[in-house]
């Protein structure tokens, strides 16, 4: 007798379309990388979800403050080294007006740090002090088990009025 | 083409007079200027918000919002910031907005120096895709070079389907009073009031 296949790593991105769409996302402003890419595919399936795929983090930050400041309800999707492009934006569209920008951010280099691979991508290191010194909350999001925290973080950022992040280091699977 | 821009005081009086109940974003030296012409819930003065991300702003709010149009207030040098956004624009500007580049070949507010040489926004913009682009197709690219063109385009501007993106060149010879730009927040929060928004 073999013991069962561990889980695949990663995310349902059904489910967390699902979920997005449950805690009231209106609009994904999402610029696809190698984490989000399969969320990519299902936003843009959902005829419920109005997906805007701007060419820069920067502007995905600017463009949901805009949509926050009108009334919808948009959630942010780029990866660590975009955010990190993105800091003027984070600054000043998000943590200076305290506009509850919610974030989901792709943990470049996460999974081959926890395996150990060498050489460290130079992004990993950097996420989370990066995020912390901005004084945004995060969230874990590895797996079908950690899908709450979208609810939490949603729910963080409203009651702050101040953007927040869940992480993804595993990225998205079908 | 005139080799004499266009005071840029008198363009902004210019949208100011056929201004109803649009949402008008303004960013840099215009946000100097737009109050001596305008006092009015919907301004939004986007200065310190991000830099060269008015229009990215601007277009998240016309999206939000598709019962009223909204207006941003641009400079080319916040432009040259993000030049990806025509782009986005072209791809997913909604046809309630407008974005009036005011080109002063300079950073103004920082002293004027100036523009790297040679940059046809008007150009760029049609290569964006923003003529004939945005979710509905009906995008539209301009260049005004007076007054008199100004004030015949703009009733047009202001009605038809966009995106529309139209460059203004302009100079200004008066001085720029100061405004207080400390209040981020309450910016954001004045806004939400004024459309509405819990």
């Amino acid at each position: 007798m073999t013991a069962p296949e561990p889980p695949a790593p990663g995310v349902s991105a059904a489910l967390t379309v699902t979920t997005l769409k449950r805690i009231g996302m209106t609009h994904a402003v999402i610029i696809p990388d190698s984490e989000s890419r399969l969320l990519f595919e299902s936003l843009n399936a959902d005829p419920d979800v109005m997906v805007i795929s701007p060419t820069r983090e920067g502007e995905s930050i600017a463009i949901a403050a805009g949509l926050w400041a009108g009334g919808s309800r948009p959630w942010v999707v780029i990866q660590n080294t975009g955010l990190m492009e993105a800091g003027d934006a984070l600054r000043g569209c998000g943590i200076g007006p305290r506009v509850p920008l919610r974030l989901i951010v792709g943990w470049r280099g996460y999974a081959g740090a926890q395996a150990g691979r060498l050489p460290i991508d130079s992004a990993y290191p950097y996420t989370e002090p990066l995020l912390a010194a901005w004084g945004v909350p995060t969230w874990h999001l590895m797996d079908d088990g950690d899908i709450g925290v979208l609810g939490a973080m949603d729910e963080a950022a409203a009651t702050a009025s101040h953007p927040a992040a869940v992480i993804t280091g595993y990225g998205f699977r079908p | 083409m005139t080799d004499v821009p266009m005071e840029r005081l008198d363009v902004l009086k210019c949208l100011a007079e056929l201004r109803t109940d649009e949402i008008v974003v303004m960013t840099m030296t215009a946000t100097l200027q737009w109050p001596l012409v305008s006092d009015h819930p919907l301004d939004f003065d986007f200065l310190a918000f991000g830099m060269g991300h008015a229009s990215d702003f601007g277009l998240g709010l016309a999206l939000a919002r598709p019962e009223r149009r909204t207006v941003v207030l641009k400079g080319d040098g916040g432009l040259l910031m993000s030049l990806g956004s025509l782009v986005t624009l072209g791809r997913h500007g909604p046809e309630n907005l407008i974005v009036l580049l005011l080109e002063n070949r300079s950073y103004e507010m920082t002293g004027g120096q100036p523009l790297p040489e040679g940059p046809d926004f008007v150009a760029l913009a049609r290569a964006a895709g923003v003529a004939g682009g945005g979710l509905t197709g009906h995008g539209t690219v301009a260049r005004i070079e007076t007054l008199e063109e100004l004030a015949e385009a703009l009733p047009r501007i202001l009605s038809e389907p966009g995106p529309h993106f139209v460059v203004l060149p302009v100079q200004t010879r008066h001085p720029l009073p100061p405004v207080d730009h400390s209040d981020h927040a309450g910016r954001v929060i004045a806004l939400r009031n004024a459309l509405g928004v819990d």
